[in-house]
């Protein structure tokens, strides 16, 4: 049974057509990387997986539900923004989660924003945008969650973060969960993914596991993403 | 789930309007000190101070309306959105948590109003220097037989009630028009004006149609006052239907039509 099953999803803002017909199958126990150039439909696929976009047309299923509160369990969602409410600090948003979500590791959280030097008791108002965002990684991270979907997790933070964030990211991994990284900065990430997935206006052009790729091509999962959606 | 919501919202808005009830209490107790000044050559004192007084009442009474909307449109259709949206949490316990937190303040904000009233006696009296015992007026107030009319209590109950349920009506409706405005992305503050004019001719019309007749035919009750019993009912029956409605349109739009840009 594939953990995440999209179907003929088409999503419209208007008259532009964010997603065209998406069709994907992605099943548990793999680091899948939805990559594409910006405006390629990946922020909105993540979006309409949380139930924050609704569908044109088509549909979305997590463990054969559709985005909802029981889906929402199991769901650990990065957005691509600073969501957390500013006037709160580290340990108050450490409560919020560990309110909401009983699979919210508290200990695993703390450890990691002490890792990376975060204030417990600063308020996210007085935060730096890149110490926001290793936060709101910390705080899904810290989630035993069965599908964690991050929306450019590494795009506002300095390379040694970078690298803390994709260790977390393997380190959390595990046989029974999929995690979904959308970006476009390749290289960082290529590392650690098994599955790859090109998304270009809308419309899903490649879905392949990255050896294969490497294998088949003969080259990078970067180099290629270069060639494809060259200018 | 509700009162996991609760337990940071009511804060959340507390926050902002405790230090402006703090310096409304400071500013009443100033008005009731500087009263006796309004016959000596410092005049200008109760002046200024009631001017104060009244300046901050304005801003919270504008800062609690202001509020009850900037929670439910940040937390749910702005960017904190992102957060409350992924939460396993029903929409209907978003929209109820937003409610009776609004409610709630509204209700505190009046409480304080009644109180800087006090305040401003308490420092009359101790700017007069008058001895008055507080606990003995009041056990002489007790004391006093009023023959309350029929049905007093009942009406007061009643109004009570119909003031609940108004606050509740007033703040659905806003959520009703904020949550409609966003159905169009691009002009979401004109969208919700412009369906708040809508919900209030809407809600007018029928309110008239439905309590116009009931008022044309009250009658005098045997001690003389009217039997408002006729309207309150039907008054606070149109007034939770109206906010049932109003929470219905939320519902549907937030579960159906939510699309978070």
């Amino acid at each position: 049974m594939a953990r995440i099953e999209i179907n003929h999803l088409t999503k419209q803002f208007g008259n532009l057509t964010a997603l065209d017909s998406v069709s994907l199958k992605l099943e548990k126990g793999q680091i899948v990387g939805l990559l594409g150039p910006n405006g390629s439909g990946k922020t909105t696929l993540i979006k309409i997986l949380n139930g924050l976009l609704q569908p044109t047309a088509g549909s979305v299923t997590i463990n054969r539900l559709e985005p909802g509160i029981e889906t929402k369990k199991v769901v650990a969602y990065l957005p691509d923004r600073n969501a957390l409410p500013d006037y709160m600090t580290s340990s108050q948003l450490m409560d919020i989660y560990q309110d909401f979500f009983t699979d919210f590791d508290r200990q695993k959280a703390e450890a990691m924003v002490d890792d990376l030097g975060i204030d417990r008791k600063q308020t996210m108002k007085k935060m730096s945008k890149g110490t926001k965002e290793k936060l709101q990684l910390c705080l899904v991270m810290a989630r035993q969650a069965e599908v964690y979907l991050l929306d450019e997790p590494i795009g506002g933070v300095d390379p040694a973060t970078r690298d803390y964030i994709l260790k977390t990211i393997i380190s959390n991994y595990n046989e029974s969960a999929i995690v979904i990284i959308s970006t476009h900065l390749i290289a960082d990430v290529e590392s650690v993914l098994d599955d790859v997935v090109f998304l270009k206006e809308g419309r899903v052009i490649l879905h392949k596991a990255a050896d294969e790729i490497r294998e088949e091509k003969g080259e990078s999962v970067d180099k290629l993403f270069r060639e494809v959606f060259k200018c | 789930m509700l009162g996991k919501l609760l337990k940071y919202e009511i804060p959340a808005m507390g926050r902002k309007l405790l230090p402006l009830y703090a310096a409304w209490a400071a500013t009443a107790l100033l008005l009731g000190l500087t009263t006796q000044s309004a016959e000596s050559k410092t005049e200008y004192m109760v002046v200024i101070s009631a001017l104060l007084y009244t300046a901050i009442a304005t801003a919270i009474f504008v800062m609690t309306i202001v509020l009850i909307v900037q929670r439910y449109n940040n937390s749910l259709l702005g960017d904190e959105a992102y957060f409350n949206h992924v939460l396993p949490v029903s929409v209907s316990a978003h929209i109820g948590n937003k409610a009776i937190s609004a409610l709630l303040w509204i209700f505190v904000t009046m409480l304080v109003a009644v109180l800087t009233a006090i305040l401003i006696a308490i420092g009359a009296i101790i700017v007069s220097g008058a001895h008055i015992d507080l606990i003995e007026m009041f056990r002489e107030l007790m004391a006093i037989d009023i023959d309350w009319p029929e049905h007093f209590w009942l009406y007061f109950f009643e109004i009570l009630i119909l003031t609940i349920a108004s606050a509740v009506k007033t703040i659905m409706q806003i959520y009703a028009a904020v949550t409609i405005g966003h159905q169009v992305p691009n002009h979401v503050g004109l969208m919700g004006i412009g369906a708040y004019i809508l919900i209030m001719i809407f809600e007018n019309t029928v309110a008239t149609m439905v309590l116009i007749p009931l008022m044309m035919k009250m009658e005098y009750a045997e001690d003389g006052f009217m039997d408002l019993n006729s309207v309150f009912v039907p008054g606070i029956i149109m007034t939770v239907l109206f906010s049932t409605l109003y929470f219905f349109i939320c519902k549907y739009l937030m579960e159906k039509r939510l699309n978070l840009n």
